[in-house]
């Protein structure tokens, strides 16, 4: 092992940033505790990204904080020490104390985005970890997985030995004390893996039968739950090189394009005292100079006053910028932001028309688009816009409404301050069908239509002065909704790709819709398959998974949608979607 | 002002002079220093540096000079409670003002860790590097300073500041000359020099005949 250790260190003066790999941040807990079992926690991107990801510093600080169980972290290498690796025959290491991944009692990747599936074979061909869980003997440790993309496991499910469907802060540590315990007591595998059946969340891919259903783990007591208060402090710059404090888990705002707001539920909100005690916490343990608050809309956590009143002050004299994103136009109140520094507003009103806003049931008016004339008064020049295109019963008249928007605000904005122009940029995503959410069943639009409605958007906006438009390409909102959509056989889709040159496809410079056509076109597959309707009555890979929203609300919705009527804030009165049998919304 | 005499090493050696930037308001911030912060839109914590460090290099001796009413003592104990081990200070010093080493420093020892032998560079010392997609071939004799013997170790006295010459650029130029297989890991900093009346003053002396 020590030897490892050397030669992978002198590859680091061969390599772009070798801090992301040297390992020694601050606040790394105890490497050189006993250990009963240990669990490498792979996330498959860069480390600038992986760092900046609440879930994994989370996780790691839970098992971290056990006696006898220690967590590591490994992050995607670039191309070029991977090809270093290669070269000089080093499997991929542990960034802590560079133990090789498959040395680990447990490997679990969290996986939170459909673009990073083939980064995962990435990081095991670098491990030297076959594939396939029926290809691993007993001499391999037990490959777990976990993040966002549970929500439909299937196109990996063959890869893992067991799945956590949900959250992962109890069933992970439930998890690897079960292994630690088997392994002591000389159990096999397939003995382990039958022990772990029991755990709320946990799938079990080689053993599940058909109608046995997985119940998503949730975090019952969310107050009280462990959140990372001396959070690691990453070596070079990452993307959200802040202190991330989550104030509450879920949304009431039920928009219905939206994956998070419906798996994330019940909704679970954390005390202002909690959250400030935390904040505070990482503040002082890392030494952050800035602060966000994190959750799935901020901007209506019920006890943001109270906390504001602690953390405004609090920050101000640390010399601490918070930082309070993601904010709903609804819930856009100038008071609010006029006492940090005006930069740009970001909002996010998915659609052109009122209409359109109705049947995806994003509860935002034309009036509350108007009241930005507030910001307008208060200083800001720059405001980020985020639409959606391609969301059912769209029509060019939907997208016309998207310049219309940005030619209101341009009056609103004149009608304030006449000093300098406004900045729009204008974002537009294309819509993606995702499980777990009442358009599971809806078709994506064809890759055709997206570049014609992209150019016909491109040209109405071309003629507002001041307005920039960015949009996502049309090949990997294809790929994103095929794989959100998947099924077991996309695991041999996933291989081949891979195979054939396909990784860190979220990545533009190196995505390649070419090798993606080839994989898809040599396993017998299309991609209409996937991405067209899917019959109300027809069995969907996901269905297995019990995430407490019945598929009949989910159907309502659906329903609802197309009559375009909306459903109120779950803050405003309990909906009754079901996933209250998980836990009691606290809000 | 105290000025704080560390260390960069282990994997420390690895973060850039721009992370390093961050890390030491970050580093400050959490020992609680009472740094004083410019005045102006964006307001900074007022540290000062001696020049930056290459990635991969490591050192015995850099300079960090921290505004503060603080007593130096107290920001060095503060300031070692709240770092790891790669960057632990080890020396502290008051000064009136700024010693503005960044500008000052003129040149820096480095240890190599492979055996001492004689380079000579009086007949030239041509390197060979990459920049900017170019490749730069120049004669650095004239900021080679010194070859020494350091307890058996190979020393080197190069150009540092204003004047620079990169340590791990004459590595293959080095390695070709010697025959040997020495990697930027293998360089230490144990030394800074500025230059005083025409001679070389160690930066520590230096730095002690600015205090009060």
């Amino acid at each position: 092992m020590a030897d490892f250790k050397d030669r992978f260190n002198k590859l680091l003066t061969q390599v772009e940033k070798p801090a992301r790999y040297s390992g020694g941040e601050w606040n790394t807990p105890d490497m050189g505790k006993l250990r009963k079992a240990d669990m490498c926690f792979c996330f498959p991107e860069l480390y600038e990204i992986g760092m900046s990801n609440l879930g994994v510093q989370i996780l790691y600080d839970i098992i971290n904080r056990q006696d006898g169980f220690v967590a590591e972290r490994c992050f995607a290498p670039a191309q070029d020490l991977a090809d270093a690796l290669k070269r000089e025959d080093i499997p991929l290491l542990s960034i802590e104390t560079k133990k090789p991944l498959k040395d680990f009692t447990v490997v679990g990747f969290s996986i939170g985005f459909e673009l990073l599936y083939t980064n995962v074979l990435y990081m095991l061909d670098l491990a030297k970890i076959p594939f396939y869980a029926k290809d691993r003997g007993e001499e391999y440790p037990i490959l777990l997985a976990g993040g966002p993309c549970t929500v439909n496991p299937e196109p990996f499910a063959d890869f893992f030995d067991v799945i956590v469907c949900g959250e992962g802060e109890e069933a992970d540590l439930e998890i690897l004390r079960a292994v630690a315990d088997g392994r002591e007591k000389g159990l096999k595998k397939a003995q382990i893996l039958e022990s772990l059946k029991g755990i709320d969340g946990a799938y079990v891919p080689s053993l599940s039968k058909p109608d046995e259903k997985v119940k998503k783990a949730v975090v019952k007591d969310f107050e009280n739950a462990s959140f990372p208060s001396r959070p690691l402090v990453p070596n070079i710059e990452t993307v959200h090189d802040r202190a991330v404090l989550e104030l509450y888990r879920g949304c009431g705002s039920g928009c219905r394009f939206c994956q998070a707001s419906f798996w994330y539920r019940p909704i679970r909100e954390r005390s202002a005292e909690k959250c400030a005690e935390y904040g505070k916490s990482m503040i002082e343990s890392a030494g952050f100079d800035e602060m966000s608050l994190c959750s799935l809309s901020t901007g209506d956590y019920s006890q943001l006053k109270e906390l504001e009143s602690i953390l405004v002050p609090y920050c101000d004299q640390k010399h601490v910028n918070l930082a309070l994103p993601s904010l709903r136009i609804s819930s856009f109140k100038s008071d609010m932001v006029r006492q940090s520094r005006k930069s740009s507003l970001t909002f996010a009103p998915e659609a052109g028309t009122q209409r359109l806003r109705n049947v995806i049931n994003k509860n935002v008016t034309d009036e509350e688009i108007d009241n930005m004339a507030e910001a307008f008064e208060v200083g800001y020049e720059s405001i980020k816009l985020y639409f959606m295109m391609g969301l059912p019963t769209e029509t060019d008249e939907d997208i016309a409404g998207i310049a219309e928007i940005c030619r209101r605000l341009k009056n609103l904005y004149y009608q304030k301050r006449h000093k300098r122009g406004l900045n729009i940029s204008v974002s537009c995503a294309v819509f993606i069908p995702k499980p777990c959410t009442p358009f599971q069943w809806e078709a994506q639009i064809s890759f055709d239509e997206m570049l014609r409605r992209q150019q016909y958007l491109r040209g109405l906006l071309r003629e507002i002065k001041g307005v920039s438009f960015s949009w996502h390409g049309a090949e990997t909102s294809v790929l994103e909704a095929m794989l959100a959509r998947g099924d077991r056989k996309q695991s041999a889709l996933l291989v081949k790709a891979y195979g054939l040159g396909a990784k860190f496809d979220a990545w533009s410079e190196s995505f390649r819709w070419d090798i993606w056509q080839q994989a898809i076109a040599e396993c017998g597959l299309s991609v209409e398959e996937y991405t067209r309707e899917r019959g109300e009555d027809e069995a969907l890979p996901w269905d297995f998974i019990d995430t407490g929203v019945s598929k009949q609300y989910l159907l309502k919705e659906r329903k609802l949608g197309y009559a375009g009527i909306t459903t109120k804030n779950c803050r405003e009165g309990c909906n009754a979607c079901g996933a209250n049998r998980f836990g009691r919304c606290t809000i | 002002m105290t000025v704080l005499k560390y260390s960069k090493t282990g994997s420390a050696c690895f973060i850039s002079h721009i992370d390093l930037l961050r890390h030491v308001s970050r580093i400050l911030r959490r020992a609680q220093i009472d740094v004083k912060f410019s005045q102006g839109f964006n307001p900074h914590a007022l540290v000062f540096f001696s020049p930056p460090l290459g990635v991969g290099v490591a050192s015995n001796a850099e300079y960090l000079a921290i505004d503060t009413d603080m007593d130096a003592k107290e920001v060095f104990e503060r300031y070692n409670a709240c770092v790891s081990d790669g960057l632990r200070a080890h020396a502290y010093f008051t000064c009136a003002k700024n010693p503005n080493l960044q500008g000052k420093v003129v040149c820096a020892d480095y240890v190599i860790d492979t055996p001492y032998c004689d380079v000579d560079v009086k007949g030239g010392f041509e390197i060979t590097y990459q920049k900017k997609g170019q490749t730069v071939c120049e004669d650095v004799a004239d900021r080679i300073y010194g070859v020494f013997d350091e307890g058996g170790r190979l020393g080197v006295r190069l150009a540092l500041g204003n004047t620079n010459l990169r340590p791990d650029r004459i590595l293959p130029a080095l390695n070709d000359r010697l025959g040997r297989d020495i990697a930027v890991t293998d360089l230490l900093k144990t030394k800074q020099y500025v230059l005083e009346n025409g001679r070389l003053v160690d930066a520590d002396s230096y730095i002690q005949s600015q205090s009060i």
